[in-house]
């Protein structure tokens, strides 16, 4: 039986021309950025190409910078300690301000940063699953020294009202931080539309392999390294020799996730309505998010009930992979549950599983991952009492 | 770290076999009623413990027959696969006991019985929550049973509904030591951590982890039991006294549940030195004695025990 994989929001599956783009540095000769030969000129070439793509695809202007670096916890920690360094340690600015279901990467660098005296005030969220923008005019002062809202929730795919607050950003005149791992190539992103100082992604959800990420930055915004040991501008804010391979292959995602995003992302959202309508039809099924202010691939519900490890592992054996953020100790679990966050009934705390398709689904995957939660669920409830009211 | 931490082995494919065959086809499952009660001709017990807003709750029910002895055990549940699988385990080993024996069902025993291999631990520390869980609404059963009240007791940790109570006895019980032994052990303090310590972020609570933490082992300290009187130093280097004790020792924690499990147990006679090899002179008791396995897979598991935990020139001598 083949398994149909639905946990895209973490890792996808390598595409065939993305590997093709790679292969090359895998297999033959592999040179150092900065080596004086041929070989080495293979893969400045291949660099090169790869950083016109990210440019061309983000919008991003002439003076910006784009490097490239492990991923997006990586390029994440690097905007953090460096705000930390350059604007809190020297007293020009004291707080920072966070969404509250940002990715773990930041979650606890502002937890770690709490712990050594800044102030770090976390926006949250509201029925809808989304950040309310408003909050963060309560918090924000001309002394904060970041923002950092992620684009896209990872979990419940819910869009963030990032021009919004780029625009009290601006007004304050304070920095903004978006990891948008989750947002390219699942929604339109254009760096000249909406101004924000820092942007970091990862490839592993572009269909590339892990282990490769971007930070872009405005001009004349400030940045230290978090790895030192860069020997030109490539490598001026992630020292070591870059990893070629794997910034081929997320040049040739990057291209194929932004030239497609249209066609491909109505494909899958049809697949996402389909899977999402038929799971409805099932009693005491919640979808968490409003449908228009989802990600095309994304669907997350609470499920009365049913506990979430237990769903997972009933869909395992039916060749389902899955996912959920409230099984402790496992995975991106946070500590506050979405349901809980947003403000709905408590007993769903434990009963979120979510489904996050691509291009590689197919409508007949997505009957049978229906068929498997229906018998699942079914399974699963003759476990509980049956009038028990949850 | 070590590297037994490194490496990523907490997940489902490391279960025990037998946590995976119980997960998939439980057997005793179900709700009990008042016709099964009067098919049996006893009477019908049930308790609950947990919640569904803190990811756990089960429903045990029990029929007690005239000689006062549980003739059927069953449970309904809401929680994760391995919950499934320690609560049908509990709901087998209830079957036939009296309430004082089941009251002997620990976390130990149940632990032990839900492992492939006895020096495998059956689950990773982090989840050790769950049988502790299931014997706790074991205890409730007992409780119940025996007609006895229980102590009330303020929730300590909300988002995983822990009492002060449970939180005591899981640091007596299972010597705890740290903040994230409570987790492990009781799953309090894991989820939103606001009932660690005092933060000056949030409201201020009654009870704090670290304040239960420090408070009990300071306890626990007066009483001489967190002091263990067992030497550090090599078994071989020991004189006999110390070594009887460290056989004691063992023999409590990874012998004595299986055996009392099946009716028996098991004393020493004596301990003599045989140049490099220490002899160990056994008694069985209870069912143990005149059990066909007593010499044979009883012993070789007793001594195989002893030998990876102590010196590998123990040897066992059944009387």
């Amino acid at each position: 039986m083949q398994r149909i994989y639905l946990d895209n929001n973490r890792t996808t599956a390598v595409d065939p021309q993305v590997s093709a783009a790679m292969k090359p540095f895998l297999e033959g000769s592999y040179a150092d950025l900065h080596a004086l030969h041929s070989d080495g000129a293979r893969s400045r070439k291949a660099y090169n190409e790869a950083l016109e793509k990210i440019y061309a695809t983000l919008h991003a202007g002439e003076k910006d910078s784009v490097f490239f670096c492990s991923g997006a916890a990586e390029a994440n920690s690097t905007v953090f300690y460096s705000t930390y360094i350059n604007f809190i340690l020297s007293g020009r600015k004291n707080s920072i301000i966070i969404g509250e279901r940002e990715p773990l990467s930041i979650l606890q660098i502002a937890e770690f940063l709490e712990s050594q005296g800044v102030r770090v005030h976390r926006i949250p969220i509201n029925g809808d699953g989304v950040i309310e923008h408003e909050r963060l005019l309560d918090y924000i002062t001309p002394r904060t020294a970041l923002v950092s809202v992620s684009m896209v929730d990872g979990e419940s795919g819910a869009i963030e009202p990032i021009d919004e607050i780029a625009a009290i950003c601006r007004r304050f005149e304070v920095p903004l931080h978006c990891d948008a791992t989750h947002a390219v190539g699942k929604i339109a992103l254009d760096l000249q539309s909406t101004e924000l100082d820092y942007l970091t992604f990862s490839s592993e959800t572009l269909h590339a392999p892990a282990g490769t990420g971007v930070l872009y930055m405005r001009k004349d915004s400030e940045l230290l390294p978090l790895v030192w040991g860069g020997r030109s501008e490539a490598e001026a804010y992630r020292g070591g020799p870059l990893n070629i391979a794997g910034i081929a292959a997320l040049g040739k995602a990057v291209e194929l996730a932004v030239d497609s995003l249209e066609f491909e992302m109505e494909d899958v959202r049809d697949m996402r309505d389909m899977l999402e309508e038929r799971l409805k039809e099932i009693e005491g099924v919640h979808t968490l998010v409003p449908w228009a202010l989802r990600v095309p691939n994304t669907l997350l519900v609470a499920i009365e009930g049913v506990e979430s490890e237990a769903l997972l592992y009933e869909l395992d054996k039916e060749g389902v992979s899955a996912y959920s953020n409230t099984v402790y100790p496992y995975g991106e679990w946070i500590r506050t549950a979405l349901p809980e966050a947003m403000g709905l009934q408590r007993s769903l705390n434990h009963t979120t599983v979510g489904f996050a398709l691509s291009r590689y689904n197919s409508e007949e995957e997505m009957e049978r991952t229906a068929e498997a939660v229906k018998r699942a669920v079914e399974y699963l409830r003759s476990f509980m009492p049956s009038k028990e009211s949850l | 770290m070590s590297k037994s931490e490194m490496l990523m082995n907490g997940c489902w494919e490391s279960y025990p076999f037998k946590i995976e065959m119980l997960a998939r086809k439980p057997k005793n499952q179900g709700e009990l009623r008042a016709e099964d009660a009067e098919k049996l001709e006893g009477e019908l017990v049930s308790v609950e413990y947990g919640s569904v807003e803190s990811g756990e709750w089960i429903r045990l029910y029990c029929i007690v027959d005239s000689d006062k002895r549980v003739a059927a055990c069953r449970y309904q549940l809401f929680g994760p696969p391995v919950l499934r699988a320690a609560a049908d385990m509990a709901a087998l080993l209830c079957r036939n006991k009296t309430a004082a024996e089941i009251e002997k069902i620990d976390y130990r025993n149940l632990e032990y019985f839900l492992r492939d291999h006895p020096s495998n631990p059956a689950l990773p520390s982090n989840r050790n929550y769950i049988v502790n869980f299931v014997v706790n609404a074991l205890e409730r059963m007992v409780d119940k049973l025996e007609g006895r009240e229980r102590e009330e007791s303020v929730q300590v940790c909300k988002c995983a509904g822990v009492d002060l109570l449970t939180i005591e006895k899981a640091i007596r019980d299972y010597d705890i030591d740290s903040i994230g032994g409570i987790g492990d052990y009781t799953k309090a303090g894991v989820l939103c951590g606001r009932c660690i310590s005092h933060s000056s972020n949030a409201p201020a609570r009654e009870h704090y982890l670290e304040d239960i933490l420090k408070k009990v082992r300071k306890e626990l300290l007066e009483e001489g039991k967190a002091k263990s009187d067992i030497p550090d130093k090599p078994f071989s280097q020991m004189n006999l006294e110390e070594k009887r004790a460290a056989i004691e020792a063992t023999i409590d924690e990874y012998i004595r549940a299986m055996l009392v499990m099946d009716g028996g147990d098991m004393e020493i006679i004596d301990i003599k030195e045989n140049g490099v090899n220490t002899d160990l002179y056994i008694r069985y008791l209870g069912a143990c004695s005149g059990c066909a396995s007593a010499s044979t897979g009883t012993l070789f598991a007793i001594e195989g025990i002893l030998k990876q935990k102590l010196d590998p020139n123990l040897r066992v001598l059944p009387l």
